[in-house]
């Protein structure tokens, strides 16, 4: 469960202060997969940053199944981040120079789990973004998509129960981009995580359980309020057909095989 | 994070860039090569001298002298002395010389041996094997505690001396005896009679009246003959020839002559003179099981300043330590260079991996270990500048050290580079710490980067 309340963040110094965040208040249940959608410069990237624990705010409290992190010291909260928290960027962020493995490695490291430990879980987490056969690949070499799919394997290889991704898409043309997004979406069901995508895009943001709409620092709107934590199977299949009605409602014929495929794919998942 | 998992982490980044990483570490490696060589030079001419000392001064050898000023030096513009029966002026330099009194209070002494003055037997010229040739030659006191190599004939133990009859001639005479066809041979000269002629230096001079009456006897030539000096011959047999040696201390380019053969020579010299029974020093052998340090601070009580064996050592390594000091100062300025280096291409790559460093601190890495991530970086370059410089030190030394024996005429085996293990690992890790020390503030630019701004992506 993560409460964000009236939380409030400006830049700047006296005279030309910016209010990044305008007394934000909202909630968001554990492994439900929420959208904050907004236009450039409307605080949705300030707004991930309190939330994950980067950026601190100057008022408000931002509490993690019941932590208030703004109250937590820097060790603690780098604590926080390395065990509770899963990045994903826009621009992949993976290091180009080290193999797929010690790229999913990091987070591990930082968590300080020994080596051996460490092998089974970096192999499972390749594995879930089908790179498993890359393993010993440096990051360089692989395509964009598996460069956003090896930044998945990053994020989710601890365990982490928040996902955050800022425009995870975003680099990707549409094809892998969908790939990309069913896989998010799936980890997000299966895994239970709670996923938080940061973007512009409201097709992408329709696809997720609730999306909270921002302008200006303040919450516009806040739609799709996700249902508490149900039986996972029924929520699962309620998603799906949630997505799928969106996707007819929402968008051009062009995009229906596209949810065709992620169900097809997701089923193939569960069946493995 | 884990301190190994950083130390494999800054390796890895490091192996990623090579070019740089090889660059910045051979900037070290300059100064990890000098200061080898330095360490394997400091030791090996170290080693060479002690060596050197060892083979030719009895460790319980001691050289005494009445004038601390010429052992300890500082003997230049010495103030002017009230006349004193016993000081001499040699070349404008005043020594208080020991006396025949002194010696004999030295001789007296339990814990002393062979104490043999330093007696300077000049003698005019002399004659081999009866032929006419004269030849001019420095005669000195043979050395019972230095033994040196024999060409032909033979010498006796180290501590006793020859026979008050024989001379040891070094080989550099032989050529010259065989050009004058004196001998034919070098062992020829083995056996051959040789006989010195020592003249009076300050015969007493006549009166006028002894000239006078001489003149009128005898005409000029008698005026002459009263002038001549008293010269007496001095006969030796030669017991050996002394050989060339890299390892001889003294240059033996003097015929050597028995201590009591030396003293009547020079007894007859200076007889009627100021410089009779005076000599320089003494050298003396300490009896063994006694430290020659505790004598010589004894004697130095009743006013007698002795060198011991390990003096002599000591002016030895002061001026070795001192050249190795200026080569090893060298390195450290080569070490000094490298530093910025280091500085420069750590901040250069802290700038380069922002984006790096801001993805580690937002997955939750403490600013500490990001710190510390480069400090190992830094330190690998340390280290691989150390052996770099270190192995291309060893293999050059080890290559050369032949050619530098030969050159420098040092005796076959003699090594004047020499590495040793333990000093060139204490160097290695001393240039990871200073590698460290300089990593140190593009480590802490690292450390304070703010992950957001370092994310960001517009």
């Amino acid at each position: 469960m993560i409460e964000v309340k009236h939380v409030t963040k400006t830049y700047g110094k006296k005279h030309s202060t910016f209010t990044a965040l305008d007394d934000v208040s909202f909630s968001i249940p554990s492994g439900a997969s929420v959208a904050i959608v907004g236009k450039s410069g409307s605080g949705k990237s300030t707004l991930m940053h309190a939330m994950s624990g980067l950026d601190r705010p100057e008022s408000g409290e931002i509490l993690i199944d019941g932590t208030n992190i703004l109250k937590l010291k820097n060790k603690a909260v780098d604590r926080f981040r390395s065990e509770k928290i899963g990045f994903i960027f826009q621009a992949f962020f993976v290091q180009a120079n080290e193999t797929c493995y010690d790229n999913v490695a990091l987070p591990l490291e930082i968590a300080r789990i020994s080596g051996t430990a460490r092998k089974a879980q970096i192999v499972d987490a390749l594995n879930i973004v089908e790179l498993g056969d890359k393993v010993k690949q440096k990051a360089r070499n692989l395509s964009g998509g598996q460069k956003q799919r090896l930044a998945i394997a990053r994020a989710i290889v601890n365990k982490p129960s928040i996902i955050f991704a800022d425009e995870p898409t975003g680099n990707l043309d549409s094809t892998t981009g969908e790939k990309v997004e069913d896989l998010l979406f799936g980890l997000n069901k299966q895994g239970g995580s709670t996923l938080i995508i940061v973007t512009h895009d409201n097709d992408l943001a329709s696809k997720c359980d609730m999306q909270i709409y921002i302008k200006d620092g303040k919450i516009e709107r806040i739609e799709g309020e996700a249902p508490q934590e149900g039986p996972q199977d029924s929520r699962e299949d309620s998603m799906h057909l949630e997505g799928i009605e969106r996707l007819g409602s929402d968008q051009e014929g062009g995009s229906e095989p596209a949810g065709d495929t992620q169900l097809n794919e997701e089923r193939t998942k569960e069946e493995e | 994070m884990k301190t190994t998992d950083i130390i494999r982490r800054a390796a890895r980044s490091l192996a990623n860039a090579k070019t740089r990483t090889v660059l910045t570490s051979l900037a070290i490696g300059v100064g990890a090569f000098t200061i080898t060589v330095s360490l394997a030079a400091g030791q090996g001419a170290r080693e060479y001298a002690e060596n050197l000392i060892n083979s030719n001064v009895n460790p319980q050898a001691l050289f005494i002298v009445r004038d601390r000023t010429i052992t300890e030096g500082g003997a230049s513009q010495a103030p002017i002395r009230v006349y004193d029966p016993s000081t001499s002026t040699t070349q404008g330099i005043a020594i208080k010389q020991m006396t025949q009194q002194d010696i004999d209070t030295l001789a007296a002494r339990d814990d002393l041996v062979n104490v043999v003055p330093t007696y300077s037997p000049q003698v005019q010229y002399m004659t081999f094997g009866g032929d006419a040739t004269k030849f001019v030659a420095d005669v000195s006191t043979y050395n019972a505690t230095i033994i040196s190599g024999v060409a032909a004939g033979n010498l006796p133990a180290q501590g006793t001396d020859i026979a008050d009859n024989e001379v040891v001639i070094p080989e550099s005479y032989v050529q010259t005896l065989i050009d004058n066809k004196v001998i034919t041979s070098e062992a020829d000269l083995i056996g051959k009679k040789v006989v010195m002629t020592a003249a009076q230096s300050a015969a007493a001079t006549p009166t006028a009246d002894a000239l006078q009456a001489a003149f009128a006897n005898g005409g000029e030539a008698a005026v002459q003959d009263l002038l001549r000096p008293i010269t007496r011959e001095f006969t030796f047999t030669v017991r050996a020839i002394s050989a060339k040696s890299a390892e001889a201390l003294t240059s033996s380019s003097s015929i050597q002559i028995a201590p009591n053969a030396a003293r009547a020579i020079s007894e007859f010299t200076t007889k009627g003179t100021e410089q009779y029974q005076k000599y320089i020093g003494a050298t003396a052998v300490v009896k063994n099981g006694i430290d020659p340090q505790t004598v010589k601070d004894e004697l130095a009580k009743q006013e007698f300043y002795a060198q011991t064996a390990k003096d002599l050592q000591g002016v030895v390594f002061t001026v070795v330590n001192t050249l190795q000091g200026i080569v090893l100062g060298f390195g450290i300025i080569a070490l000094i260079a490298s530093v910025f280096g280091i500085i420069n291409t750590q901040y250069i790559s802290v700038l380069e991996r922002t984006r790096e460093i801001g993805l580690m601190k937002a997955l939750g890495m403490r600013g500490k270990s990001v710190s510390r991530l480069f400090q190992f970086e830094a330190a690998w370059i340390g280290f691989l500048g150390g052996i770099i410089g270190a192995a291309v030190a060893i293999i050059a030394g080890l290559a050369l050290n032949p050619w530098i024996t030969d050159t420098l005429g040092l005796s076959e085996g003699t090594n004047l580079l020499i590495f040793q293990p333990i000093p060139i690992a204490i160097m290695i890790i001393v240039l990871i710490v200073i590698a460290m020390l300089a990593g140190w503030f593009p480590a802490r630019k690292a450390a304070k980067l703010d992950p957001i701004e370092a994310l960001r992506t517009e």
